[in-house]
């Protein structure tokens, strides 16, 4: 009995020296010989942006190795942080949404990145949304802008004159009215059932408007006028949407609606279901999103819109000898060469003034002066702005969303509802 | 003298190996539970006083979180909500369920048939159910508001699409989708009635509803405690069917307990509140319990 307990102590001790050797190696590998960084990121078979990274990095380095790991898109951020809470996650990980950066970042899940972000152009749009404390810490490699979709046959064929970038909400809602009318058939425009084809572009044009405020006036012309075009049937109704599972892509590529706002990541795809018959064949284009008023429309301004930057930060856990390495993909991925990397696959790229040729050289991608425009110059504001309270009053506004557009309750009085849930639950709780 | 302690050792060696050999049984299951749910919930009870995001030590906040529950209008309209669900699902699926089993219950050309039709809502994948009936409900083109506005409603509901007709609309999918489960357990329950007392019944003159009420039900007794019991706890603890019909909506108008956890913990990442919500859960569903289990009790002594 002694004897097996002493054999199994034994045995544990030297399982655990190897195991200690074997990380002890792994430690000395950094300097010089070959490495392999891994690197998070959700759906590979249609997010082909994270091996296109990972094989222009390795191209650039030969001595370092990408490797992938895998997590499920829809709970992306809950796998994270459970693998970053057990200390397995990968080196380098994906910020999916800017939502999650206040948890990251202040859960200290992050490296200090700010000496990548000095070395990078000031064309890289987004890198404020990663800073606090005086420090930046992730880089953004992708920053999709919202823009107005919109279908240059079915307008040709009602006779309406083609968005000219001089658009305000109203030209848009007496468009859609005029398209519905005339089309007799197809919609004038598709809202999908997403908060933020309200809210986001609410919150970046309506001057001082600001989630943390909780104070969501802001809201209210944004939703009158959506409710009116749903209410005079210029686009589906939002329970008909929910209720059948519409999806954007099929609304408007197979041409039920002839306008839709929609992120600019919409391109690639649009691009590739026309290609694969997923999507009928017809001529479109991409215009600034509508604004608020006249101040910031025409291609001599810079028109605003909002999207959430895609960025990507360094595990506190990686092996010191791996930093520099991971530190030169995030310069990669954020620079330059990262950007045409991706816009060569249709990604819209944080730098979009760097990759202009290369995007449009694309096949089906749209060749006219005004979708070159929308997609080269704007003001991105973030969807979500960086904040402790972000992820709850989100949530709040989501309830607010889903009331107003069934039906269930008045623009104001679910905005007043919104205003002291979030003063009470949130914001002073 | 010395056979005595030799026997009473060896009957102690005895109960030793059954217990270990009843042990061994229990360990496989019961080490699974241990690890994957019974340390979690005694960790639950820690975390209920704390403020934790996952990161890091969860910081001690001694009743703050149990403070603001109760300063929580949305826990209230979760709350309510969840009272609502249990309150129509209960008896509804009770009935249901009971109905269809004494239908079930005769000598029927293609019962098994029938019997399979009625359970087959019960395995099939929520997800793929909540997708088709929310087409159902539709208010624009789904059959049901088509076949109401047939029969002359002129403004038929907007079931999953209205902040007053959501819950009726998920109540209507949770009974049919548990009672054929709950048909299967009266079913066996009938099974165990003895056919002597439904002859002697006969033979006094009673008619199928006396029949019913004097011996059926009765009868029953022990597997409709059963059913109550557990139709309860489901019932507090809606949530798949909830998340994938409705989401909540349309604005809080469907947001159970379980659900505000799962908000508060996943996606806000606020464990500790989420804990201390969870644990009102367990506790409500715990004290409905118990007081059924007295009321049982009670009843069967008199």
């Amino acid at each position: 009995m002694k004897r097996s307990l002493t054999a199994v102590l034994g045995a544990t001790a030297a399982i655990s020296l190897v195991l200690t050797g074997c990380s002890g190696a792994d430690d000395e590998g950094s300097a010089g010989g070959p490495q392999t960084l891994t690197l998070a990121g959700w759906s590979f078979a249609t997010t082909p942006e994270f091996k296109t990274l990972a094989d222009g990095f390795h191209a650039a380095h030969p001595d370092v190795t990408v490797e992938l790991k895998e997590y499920d898109a829809a709970n992306y951020d809950t796998q994270m942080v459970a693998d970053l809470a057990a200390g397995k996650a990968p080196d380098i990980y994906a910020q999916k949404t800017l939502k999650n950066f206040y948890t990251y970042q202040n859960g200290k899940q992050l490296v200090d990145v700010s000496d990548v972000a000095s070395g990078l152009a000031k064309t890289v749009g987004g890198i404020d949304s990663y800073q606090a404390d005086g420090k930046t810490w992730a880089v953004p490699y992708r920053q999709d802008s919202w823009v107005l979709f919109y279908n240059k046959t079915l307008f040709d064929k009602a006779g309406v004159k083609l968005p000219d970038g001089s658009w305000t909400w109203d030209d848009y809602a007496a468009t859609a009215k005029e398209l519905t009318a005339k089309l007799n058939g197809p919609k004038g425009d598709y809202e999908h059932i997403w908060q933020s084809t309200v809210q986001g572009f609410a919150l970046a044009q309506t001057p001082g408007a600001a989630i943390e405020s909780g104070d969501f006036g802001y809201l209210k012309p944004y939703y009158s006028r959506v409710l009116d075009l749903q209410n005079a049937g210029a686009q589906v109704k939002f329970g008909d949407a929910t209720t059948n599972n519409l999806t954007y892509q099929s609304q408007f590529g197979k041409q039920s609606a002839a306008m839709m706002l929609m992120g600019s990541w919409y391109i690639a795809t649009l691009r590739k279901q026309q290609g694969s018959g997923e999507a009928d064949k017809f001529d479109w284009g991409f215009a600034p999103a509508p604004q608020l008023d006249k101040s910031t429309t025409g291609t001599s301004a810079t028109p605003v819109t909002f999207g959430d930057p895609t960025g990507l930060g360094i595990n506190p856990k990686i092996n010191k000898g791996k930093l520099a390495s991971a530190k030169a993909f995030l310069a990669y991925a954020a620079g330059v060469d990262g950007a045409k990397a991706l816009a060569g696959i249709g990604i819209t790229p944080a730098d979009t003034e760097a990759v202009r040729d290369t995007f449009f050289k694309l096949d089906g991608v749209p060749q006219d002066d005004l979708s070159k425009f929308a997609f080269t110059k704007h003001e991105t504001k973030p969807e979500n702005p960086v904040s402790k309270h972000t992820a709850a009053l989100q949530n709040v506004l989501s309830d607010t969303h889903t009331a107003i557009m069934s039906g269930s309750k008045d623009v104001g009085a679910a905005i007043t509802e919104a205003q002291n849930r979030a003063k009470n639950e949130v914001l002073n709780k | 003298m010395t056979s005595m302690p030799l026997a009473r050792r060896r009957r102690g060696r005895q109960v030793w190996r059954d217990t270990a050999v009843g042990w061994s049984f229990l360990l496989p299951n019961f080490a699974g539970f241990a690890l994957l749910t019974l340390v979690p919930v005694a960790l639950l009870f820690y975390y209920a006083f704390t403020s934790w995001n996952v990161f890091g030590g969860a910081e001690w906040t001694g009743l703050d979180n149990v403070r603001q529950m109760l300063h929580d209008a949305s826990f209230r309209t979760a709350l309510r909500n969840t009272l609502y669900y249990t309150v129509f699902h209960i008896p509804l699926t009770l009935v249901a369920a009971l109905a269809l089993a004494l239908l079930l219950n005769r000598r029927l050309r293609g019962v098994a048939f029938f019997r399979t039709v009625a359970f087959f809502p019960y395995i099939t994948s929520i997800v793929a159910l909540a997708q088709v009936w929310n087409m159902l409900f539709s208010p624009g083109y789904g059959p049901i508001n088509a076949a109401l506005r047939g029969l002359g409603v002129d403004h038929p509901p907007g079931w999953t699409t209205s902040a007053d007709w959501s819950m009726p609309a998920v109540i209507v999918v949770g009974t049919w989708r548990e009672m054929g489960y709950y048909m299967l357990l009266f079913l066996a329950g009938l099974q165990t009635i003895p056919g002597q007392l439904y002859e002697a019944a006969k033979v006094d003159g009673a008619n199928a509803w006396q029949r019913l009420r004097a011996v059926t039900i009765p009868g029953l007794r022990p597997t409709t405690f059963f059913v109550v019991v557990m139709l309860t706890i489901g019932s507090f603890k809606v949530f798949d069917l909830i998340l994938v019909m409705t989401n909540g909506g349309p604005g809080q108008s469907t947001l159970v307990l379980s659900q505000y956890i799962y908000q508060k913990g996943f996606v806000e990442n606020q464990f500790g509140y989420a804990s201390t919500v969870s644990i009102a859960l367990f506790l409500i569903c715990f004290g409905v319990t118990a007081a059924q289990f007295l009321i049982n009790r009670r009843g069967s002594d008199s």
